[in-house]
C-alpha cells in the first residue's frame, strides 16, 4: 500500500518536508534532550550540513521536557518556555522544520505553536486525552507505537485523532517489549501499521534500547543502529528517526543510545541507498502483493 | 426451477434496517462479528455514508477468512470488515417479484439478498426464511 503523503512545516519560514508516498526518505534528527542553546544550534549545523551534502529531507528533533526517566536524579529537560524558545531559534536560525514531543496535554498548544510536528511519546501512545490535544494543535503528529503495543492496534489510537479532526500523522516502530528490559523489531509493523493510509517511521536509536537495563538508567546496543536501518529501509519506511549526540557519553539524555555523529552521513547513506532501491524494485516489478487483501 | 406463482414483492417481506446487522466499512471485525450475533443472522452489510452498500460479510466469510487469513485472533479482530467482505453481491430490488427472488437465491446457493433501491441504497435484507414462509403461505 502506498501511504498518503504528509507535509511538515507551517510556514514558509522552513524547507518544508513531504513524508509519505514515493517520497524521498526523510529524517527526523537531533539531540534526544534540548542540553542549551550553543549545543542545539551547534547539533542543528553540523547535521544539517550532512543532510545538504545527502540532499535528504531533515526535519531536527529535541525534547523541551523528558518525563520518561528512570531516575528522579536524570536531566527533566528545559522545560516548555526555554526548550520551545531555542527550538524557535533552530528553527529561524536553519530554516528546518523541528519535532518535540510533549508529555502533558497542557504543553499542547504551546509545542503546535513552535513545532512543525507535534510527537506523541510511545509510553503515551493510547491516551486519548494527550491524542486529542495533538490533534487539536492542527499540526501532523508523529505517533510512536508503544513498546506494549500491537501493530495493529495502533489503529485505535490513529482513529482517536482522527475523530478530533486531525488526519495528518506519522506512525513510528520503536520496538517491541521481548520480556523484561529488551526490545526487539518485527518488521512486519510496518506494512501493517502503513494499512492505516499513514506514512511509518523508524526509530532506530529508541530500538536498539534496553529498558532500564542499568538500574536506573537505559542502555542499550548502538553497534546494532546500521544493521536496523538497512533493513528497515529495505522493508518499507517513510522516515527515519535517530537521536544524534556529538558526545555520546556526555549526553543529557539517552547516553546509551544515541548515535555519534561521526557515524551519522554513512547510515543516512545507506538508508537513503536502500529505500532508493526499494522503490527503484517495486516501480520495475511490481508492489508486495503476495497476500493482498481481498 | 420454474418461478411459482405469487404477486408478493420483495419489500413485502424484507427484513427492515432495524432488523438486520449494517455496518460502515471501517467497523472492526470483532465489533461486526458482535452485531450479527446481536441480530441473530449470519449476515452483515456494509454501506457508506449514504446508506450506499458497499457488500456484505456472511458466515460463509469467516469460513474463507479463517482458512485464508492466519495471523492472529487480535489481529484479524482489529481488521476493518471491508478487508474481509464480498464485495459486488447479488442484489435484489423491493419491487422484484418475491418468488423470483428466491429462484435467485436458489441459483445462486444463498441464504440472504440484499434489497437496494435504484440508487444502490440498502433498504433492508430478504431472508431466505421469511421468503419462503410467505410464499407457502399463499
Amino acid at each position: 500500500m502506498i501511504p498518503k503523503t504528509i507535509r511538515i512545516g507551517f510556514d514558509n519560514k522552513v524547507a518544508a518536508v513531504a513524508i509519505g508516498g514515493t517520497e524521498p526518505l526523510a529524517f527526523l534528527g537531533g539531540p534526544c534532550a534540548i542540553e542549551n542553546r550553543d549545543h542545539a544550534m551547534r547539533m542543528a549545523e553540523r547535521i544539517g550540513t550532512i543532510c545538504r551534502k545527502l540532499d535528504m529531507p531533515w526535519i531536527y528533533k529535541s525534547c523541551y521536557d523528558k518525563d520518561g526517566r528512570s531516575s528522579p536524579d536524570s536531566f527533566h529537560g528545559l522545560g516548555t518556555e526555554d526548550g520551545l524558545a531555542i527550538l524557535a531559534d533552530v528553527r529561524e536560525a536553519f530554516a528546518v522544520p523541528v519535532v518535540s514531543d510533549f508529555s502533558d496535554a497542557a504543553w499542547a498548544q504551546a509545542t503546535g505553536e513552535v513545532c512543525d510536528l507535534v510527537q506523541i511519546p510511545a509510553y503515551l501512545c493510547r491516551q486519548t486525552t494527550i491524542l486529542r490535544a495533538a490533534a487539536a494543535t492542527g499540526r501532523p503528529i508523529h505517533l510512536k507505537k508503544g513498546q506494549f503495543m500491537s501493530p495493529w492496534n495502533m489503529k485505535n489510537s490513529v482513529r482517536k485523532i482522527e475523530a478530533a479532526g486531525n488526519h495528518q500523522v506519522l506512525l513510528a516502530d520503536r520496538g517491541t517489549f521481548f520480556g523484561y528490559n529488551m526490545l526487539v523489531n518485527d518488521f512486519r509493523n510496518f506494512p501493517i501499521m502503513a494499512e492505516t493510509g499513514y506514512p511509518v517511521c523508524f526509530d532506530a536509536t529508541h530500538s536498539v534500547q534496553l529498558p532500564t537495563s542499568m538500574g536506573d538508567i537505559s542502555g542499550g546496543q548502538r553497534e546494532f543502529i546500521p544493521y536496523l536501518v538497512r533493513a528497515a529501509a529495505a522493508c518499507g519506511i517513510n522516515a527515519l528517526f535517530m537521536e544524534v549526540h556529538d558526545d555520546p557519553a556526555n549526553a543529557l539524555s539517552d547516553a546509551n543510545t544515541v548515535l555519534d555523529i561521526q557515524y551519522l552521513e554513512r547510515i543516512l547513506a545507506h538508508a537513503k541507498a536502500a529505500h532508493e532501491l526499494r522503490l527503484e524494485l517495486l516501480d520495475k516489478w511490481g508492489e508486495d502483493d503476495v497476500h493482498p487483501p481481498v | 426451477m420454474s418461478t411459482p406463482p405469487s404477486d408478493m414483492l420483495v419489500g413485502d417481506v424484507l427484513l427492515p434496517l432495524d432488523r438486520i446487522a449494517v455496518v460502515k466499512p471501517t467497523t472492526l471485525l470483532k465489533t461486526t462479528l458482535e452485531t450479527m450475533a446481536r441480530f441473530r443472522l449470519g449476515v452483515a452489510a456494509i454501506v457508506d455514508e449514504a446508506g450506499v452498500l458497499l457488500g456484505i460479510f456472511t458466515d460463509g466469510d469467516i469460513r474463507r477468512m479463517l482458512l485464508r487469513d492466519q495471523k492472529p485472533f487480535p489481529a484479524l479482530f482489529a481488521d476493518d470488515i471491508i478487508r474481509h467482505a464480498t464485495r459486488n453481491p447479488t442484489v435484489i430490488a423491493p419491487d422484484e417479484n418475491l418468488a423470483r427472488a428466491i429462484v435467485v437465491m436458489e441459483e445462486k446457493g444463498i441464504w440472504d439478498l440484499p434489497v437496494v433501491d435504484k440508487d444502490g441504497r440498502l433498504k433492508g435484507l430478504l431472508h431466505l426464511h421469511p421468503a419462503i414462509k410467505a410464499v407457502l403461505a399463499l
